[in-house]
């Protein structure tokens, strides 16, 4: 009799266990899109002659507003969106050297507003809860990570005119215990950024003429806008997604 | 725009939301006599664990820091009074303070189940069925961005919650020392 109700307690809690852990192992990426990433794709035509170089000229990074280090990352990133477009003839990094000054080309200036909140008040007192009940609790206990992104673009042509595009997105990773992972958390990154870019690809397509090399003439003494900006004044707030539902 | 979980590119580790840690931790468990009573339990104690990290560095202050939690199983060899063993599994919560860059000292709260076949063999515990709860502190220092070296403090409770008489209780104090890797 005593064995039969220990094999059935160990049955049930074999079964509780599997439960838990692949229960526990849940996690799903919830992402807002940027706001104009619904227009249809535009497609747009320019001839190989029309097509002048883009050379980066800044980077510059802010997390929940504080200024950041360069990322090379983000800026190969937004050079391979740009070179998949095929607006440029060539694209050229921070780090290469810029074209003599009597080229048309093009200066591009990216500013990129992260904002992350990983709730840690909520994570921490919800682990606590989690630990209490033997981890019995995971299944039922989701946590969250937000993460939004604002990103600025600013495009210089050879004649001094500028243009700016800006996109912003959002998403959270919603994740069980044992579904936490540093790569979830670059997955919801990735997306975010992934639908930041699309929309800026979609603005600038838009402008192809304004980027052919016959738009304007090379001028004979070659200006540049010159200006200095306050960073904090520059931040525009973004807002996270806190809506629990997927 | 990918990160690895550990990083180091300002020579200290950042450790993100979901890095994991596997621990094994060793020391000797040293008797804190209640008067009146008169087992000595001692005997070196091992305590594999894992860990996730559930939050990024909280605040700006020194007591920046974040908290992890995880599971550790404690298997204790008591060599005094008598040869016998103790083995608990519990529940692990840490907060890490990481304003030092690679040193960064911990404290940690654990409790959970814990079965001995030193009870019954001492007057102060009766039941082989005990709990074990688990206080200390300690210091981590980072060898590399993804391993370190621990060395702490704990206080160990055993007790059976009194679902079985006498239960005193047995306190212990254990200096301990390991190492982690972070992934």
């Amino acid at each position: 009799m005593n064995t039969k109700l220990s094999l059935r307690w160990t049955i049930i809690g074999c079964c509780g266990l599997i439960i838990t852990l692949t229960t526990g192992c849940a996690r799903w990426i919830e992402l807002k899109p940027a706001a104009d990433s619904s227009q249809e794709p535009s497609v747009r035509v320019i001839a190989r002659a029309e097509q002048v170089p883009l050379v980066m000229d800044s980077v510059g990074i802010t997390r929940n507003g504080s200024p950041q280090n360069l990322s090379p990352e983000t800026e190969q990133r937004v050079l391979g969106t740009l070179r998949e477009i095929g607006l440029f003839s060539h694209l050229g990094s921070t780090d290469s050297a810029e074209p003599p000054a009597n080229e048309k080309f093009i200066r591009a200036r990216l500013l990129l507003n992260e904002a992350i909140d990983p709730h840690p008040g909520n994570a921490a007192w919800k682990g606590f809860v989690i630990g209490a009940s033997m981890f019995i609790l995971t299944p039922f206990i989701p946590l969250e990570y937000d993460y939004a992104a604002h990103v600025t673009l600013e495009l210089e042509r050879w004649d001094g005119q500028v243009k700016h595009y800006e996109s912003q997105s959002s998403g959270t990773a919603h994740y069980q215990l044992f579904g936490a992972t540093s790569l979830m958390i670059d997955e919801l990154k990735g997306h975010v950024m992934e639908s930041c870019l699309t929309a800026l690809m979609q603005q600038m397509v838009y402008d192809t003429t304004f980027y052919a090399a016959s738009s304007a003439p090379v001028l004979e003494r070659p200006i540049r806008s010159v200006s200095v900006k306050s960073k904090r004044s520059t931040l525009t707030p973004v807002s996270i997604s806190t809506s629990s539902g997927k | 725009m990918t990160t690895a979980g550990v990083h180091a590119a300002s020579g200290s580790p950042r450790i993100t939301v979901g890095t994991q840690e596997v621990s094994l931790t060793a020391g000797y468990l040293l008797p804190n006599r209640l008067k009146h009573y008169p087992t000595k339990q001692e005997g070196p104690a091992f305590m594999p664990s894992w860990m996730i990290t559930l939050t990024d560095p909280i605040n700006d202050s020194w007591y920046r820091g974040q908290v992890s939690l995880g599971a550790e199983m404690v298997y204790i060899q008591f060599r005094e009074p008598f040869d016998t063993h103790g083995v608990g599994f519990t529940p692990k919560i840490k907060y890490t303070f990481v304003a030092l860059d690679r040193i960064r000292p911990y404290a940690e709260f654990a409790g959970g189940p814990f079965w001995t076949d030193l009870a019954g063999k001492i007057p102060e515990q009766s039941s082989q069925f005990n709990f074990i709860l688990t206080a200390g502190f300690g210091v981590s220092y980072f060898l590399t961005d993804r391993a370190a070296l621990n060395a702490g403090y704990r206080f160990h409770h055993i007790s059976n919650a009194h679902t079985s008489t006498p239960n005193v209780g047995l306190n212990s104090s254990l200096p301990f020392a390991g190492f982690s890797f972070y992934f």
